[in-house]
Formats: structure tokens, C-alpha cells, sequence
């Protein structure tokens, strides 16, 4: 088994000398499936070379934790004043905010802890979410409270809800329902949150009643 | 003196039997070890761990001035090894109790259960090289590297999932658009119907203002205490919303719901009556 070990295909790779990007040779004897996974992976790496020479020597992702507070704090400021802008009815400026903010949590690190990452922009597509419902965005809203849900699907009664109201907007009450049921199952009846699911489950099970 | 004639019956005997034993034994020996070479591996080729050594292997140019590839090169490579060993090593435990179960049920053969043993044992393997290898990058990164190739390929996988969505958005838009356009079309054509029996309806008509109101009597009368009661449930929102941190939302919710006379009102007109026929 030692043997096994040392044994690799080796593929004709080639380094810029001054970029330090990988690339892969063309004359190559790979089909062309192999090729196209070789390059997929090459500019993966690529991709995290970069990211790697940001850091300081030695140059590795720190461990998991802790977390550097840098990007946490421009985060929340982002979704601070996106807040404030949904406050004035502003609600296209409110989307920009929020997708700047959006945008700055997925391209945190790789190696930050993923639980982090999914609890803020979990908030954040909640509250994109809230910003289409207030511009009558429903399919833009449906997928922001998707991902929210899909982010955290626990404690967070405010996506389920913005969830189902877009699909009841768009007529889709069978849909609706579907994840209605889903949202009271994790949040539960009794929670304040909870009671309004519920309210909207009877209105969208009216609204099916009168379509047959 | 040695009779050498009859001595010469059990040699032979002896020959061939010793013979044909070493052949057999040779034989067999060769076909098993072909047949154990010729098992399918377990995964497909490892492409990460593939370039991290093409990488370790690469020739210095001719040139002397270019140096060999960089070392943070080799540690990004070594990372992207790190979170493809998580992956297999993932698969090979969900799949593990699986097919210890079905082997001892006789649903799979043996065959299948060597080529598991032999990836577990080469992936073993390879944890220990990649441990080995961080450490002589820097002293004590292999015990985080695991770490983080496992948030990476967590992140990975999650960002993978939320560029679904995104992209879902453009899809769901078309959608409605096109089914906001046809109830449009639906809505304009009974108008027009109902303006051409004009007996029909004429002592609802009478009483209503709006052009539209006379479609919308008679194909949703019976929606209107309902669309009451889905507002109402908007305007009770608030209480959802303020259930957490942000105040905000509260406020602003309650102000789109009260007041009607935004633009957004008139489209949502629309919009309740493509709700009412449904």
C-alpha cells in the first residue's frame, strides 16, 4: 500500500511565472471531460491562492474560530442602514443596501465557520424579502424568503411567513400551503409568530375552497 | 550398482506431479493478483491530489530566473486536497453501515466489499499523508487543516445552494410576468363580452363607478370578505415582525398596508381580481 501512495497521474500543468496562476497545457492526452474538470478544479485553486497570499505569513486559513470581527461589523452597518432606508418606504434603496450586504457574507472566507455565514444572511435575505414584499416584487421576495428559510429554517418565522404570502400573492395556494404546514410544524402553533402562519393557512385554505 | 531403469518411473512421477503443482500454484496466484489489480477503484480519480503532485513535480523552467512553483501555491493546492478527502471520507462512512448490511443479506458480492475495504484503507492513507504534509508546511497546521477544508466544503456546498435561489429569481419573474399578462388579457376579454350583452349585469353596473367593477362583481363576489380577511391578516403582521430585533419593519409594514394610495394599489387591484378567478 505504501506503493499505492506515490502513485498519480501527473498532468502537464504550467504556472505564469508572474501571476502564479495554474493552467493546464493543451497538449494533453485527456478526453475532453477530463480536461474541462482539470481546468474547473485549476481555477478553483486559483481562486484560493488568492485568497490565501491575502493573508498574513504563514500564508494558512487561521482555524475556524475565532472569527475576524472586520467583516462582521461592515455587515451589520450594511443591513443598519438598509433598515433605516425600508423604515422611509425607501425600499429600492433598501434592496441595494441589503445586496451589498448580501454580497460581502457569501464571499466571506471559505474557512470561516459555515454556521455564521448562513445565521447573517439568513437576516439579510429575510429582510431583502420584506423590501420586494413592500415593492410587490413576488417572485424576487419568493426566492429571498426561500433562501432565508433554506439558511435557517429554525427561528425564523418571519421568512416562513414572507415565504407563503409571496406564493398566495402569485395565486400559488397550493404551494403555499405545502410550506404553511412545513413553517407551524418547526416553529409550533403557540408561538406568536406561529399563530400568524396559522391565520394565513386559513386564509390560503379559503382561497383553495373557492378555486374548486 | 543402481537400477537406474526403474528408478526412472517414480522421477518421472515425482517431475510431473511437482510440476504441475508450481504451475497451478503460479497460475492461480497470477490470476488472483490480476483479478485484484483489475477491481474498479471506489472513487473516480482524485484530480486534487493529482495536481498537488504534478504541482510538487513540476520542473523549474529552463530558465533560471523563474523560480519553482511558490509554496503558497502548494498550500492552496494541499487545501483543495484537504476538502476532497473530507468529501470521500464522508461517503465512505454514509456508506459503510449500508453495505456491511447488504453484504451479510448476500445482496452484494464480495467483490464490491474488497473494493470498499481497499478505499478505506487508501483513504486512510491519504489523511495521514495530507496531516503529514501540512505539518512540514507549518508546524501544527495539520491538526486545523481538516478544520477548515471542512468549513470550506461546507461554505461551498451551502453557497452552491444559494446561487440556486438567486438564480431561480429571474425564472419566477419571467413566470409571473407572463401569468400576470394573461389574466390582463383573460380580464379585458370578459370586459369586453360583457359590454356586448349589455342587459346582462346592467343593474350591477349602474351602481359601480369603475370600469372594472362589473367583471369583478360578477366573477368574485364571493371573494371580497375574504380578500378583507387576507388584509386584515397583512395588517396584523406588525406583531409577527416585532416579535424580534428590528422594530423597523413594523412600522414600515403597517404604512404599506394603510395606505392605499400608493401606486402599488392599482396593479394590486389587478392582481386580487386574477386571484378571484383562480
Amino acid at each position: 500500500m505504501a506503493s499505492e501512495i506515490d502513485i498519480f497521474n501527473e498532468y502537464p500543468l504550467y504556472m505564469d511565472p508572474s501571476t502564479k496562476a495554474i493552467s493546464l497545457l493543451p497538449s494533453s492526452s485527456q478526453t475532453a471531460s477530463q480536461k474541462a474538470a482539470i481546468t474547473a478544479e485549476l481555477t478553483e485553486l486559483n481562486d484560493l491562492h488568492r485568497s490565501l497570499i491575502s493573508l498574513d505569513s504563514p500564508n494558512i486559513p487561521p482555524p475556524p474560530l475565532p472569527v475576524n470581527p472586520k467583516r462582521s461589523a461592515q455587515i451589520t452597518k450594511l443591513r443598519d442602514s438598509g433598515n433605516a432606508a425600508y423604515r422611509k418606504s425607501n425600499y429600492a434603496d433598501a434592496i441595494r443596501l441589503y445586496t451589498l450586504a448580501i454580497e460581502m457574507a457569501v464571499s466571506r472566507p471559505g474557512w470561516e465557520p459555515v454556521t455564521l455565514a448562513r445565521e447573517e444572511l439568513a437576516g439579510l435575505y429575510g429582510n431583502r424579502a420584506q423590501a420586494h414584499l413592500g415593492m410587490r416584487a413576488w417572485p424576487e421576495g419568493l426566492c429571498d424568503a426561500k433562501a432565508s428559510v433554506d439558511s435557517k429554517p429554525v427561528g425564523n418565522v418571519k421568512a416562513w411567513w414572507r415565504l407563503s404570502k409571496c406564493l398566495a400573492e402569485m395565486g400559488r395556494y397550493t404551494e403555499a400551503k405545502t410550506f404553511l404546514l412545513k413553517g407551524i410544524e418547526i416553529e409550533g402553533r403557540e408561538s406568536e409568530g406561529g399563530r400568524e402562519l396559522v391565520q394565513l393557512l386559513g386564509d390560503v385554505e379559503a382561497a383553495l375552497q373557492r378555486a374548486d | 550398482m543402481v537400477d537406474w531403469l526403474s528408478l526412472a518411473v517414480p522421477l518421472a512421477y515425482l517431475g510431473v506431479l511437482i510440476g504441475s503443482l508450481a504451475t497451478f500454484s503460479s497460475l492461480y496466484r497470477k490470476r488472483k493478483a490480476q483479478k485484484a489489480a483489475s477491481l474498479e477503484s471506489w472513487f473516480p480519480a482524485h484530480i486534487q491530489r493529482d495536481i498537488y503532485f504534478s504541482l510538487m513535480h513540476l520542473d523549474p523552467p529552463a530558465e533560471k530566473k523563474s523560480p519553482a512553483v511558490p509554496e503558497s501555491v502548494l498550500k492552496a493546492s494541499l487545501l483543495r486536497r484537504a476538502t476532497e478527502d473530507i468529501r470521500r471520507v464522508m461517503t465512505l462512512r454514509s456508506q459503510k453501515q449500508a453495505l456491511g448490511v447488504l453484504l451479510q443479506r448476500g445482496s452484494v458480492g464480495d467483490d464490491l466489499w474488497q473494493r470498499f475495504l481497499r478505499a478505506e484503507k487508501e483513504m486512510e492513507d491519504e489523511v495521514r499523508d495530507v496531516v503529514s504534509e501540512a505539518n512540514a508546511y507549518v508546524p501544527g497546521w495539520g491538526q486545523v487543516i481538516f478544520q477548515s477544508a471542512n468549513e470550506m466544503l461546507n461554505n461551498d456546498l451551502y453557497r452552491a445552494r444559494l446561487k440556486e435561489h438567486s438564480e431561480k429569481a429571474a425564472e419566477e419573474r419571467a413566470w409571473w410576468d407572463k401569468k400576470k399578462s394573461s389574466i390582463q388579457e383573460e380580464f379585458m376579454k370578459e370586459l369586453n363580452e360583457e359590454s356586448a350583452v349589455p342587459n346582462a349585469k346592467i343593474a350591477d353596473v349602474s351602481g359601480s363607478t369603475s370600469p372594472i367593477a362589473p367583471a369583478s362583481v360578477s366573477a368574485s363576489r364571493p371573494v371580497t370578505p375574504a380578500k378583507q380577511n387576507l388584509a386584515a391578516s397583512v395588517a396584523n403582521t406588525p406583531s409577527v415582525q416585532g416579535s424580534d430585533d428590528d422594530a423597523v419593519m413594523v412600522e414600515a409594514d403597517t404604512s404599506t398596508v394603510n395606505s392605499p394610495g400608493t401606486p402599488g394599489s392599482v396593479s394590486g387591484k389587478k392582481k386580487n381580481k386574477g386571484k378571484g378567478k383562480k
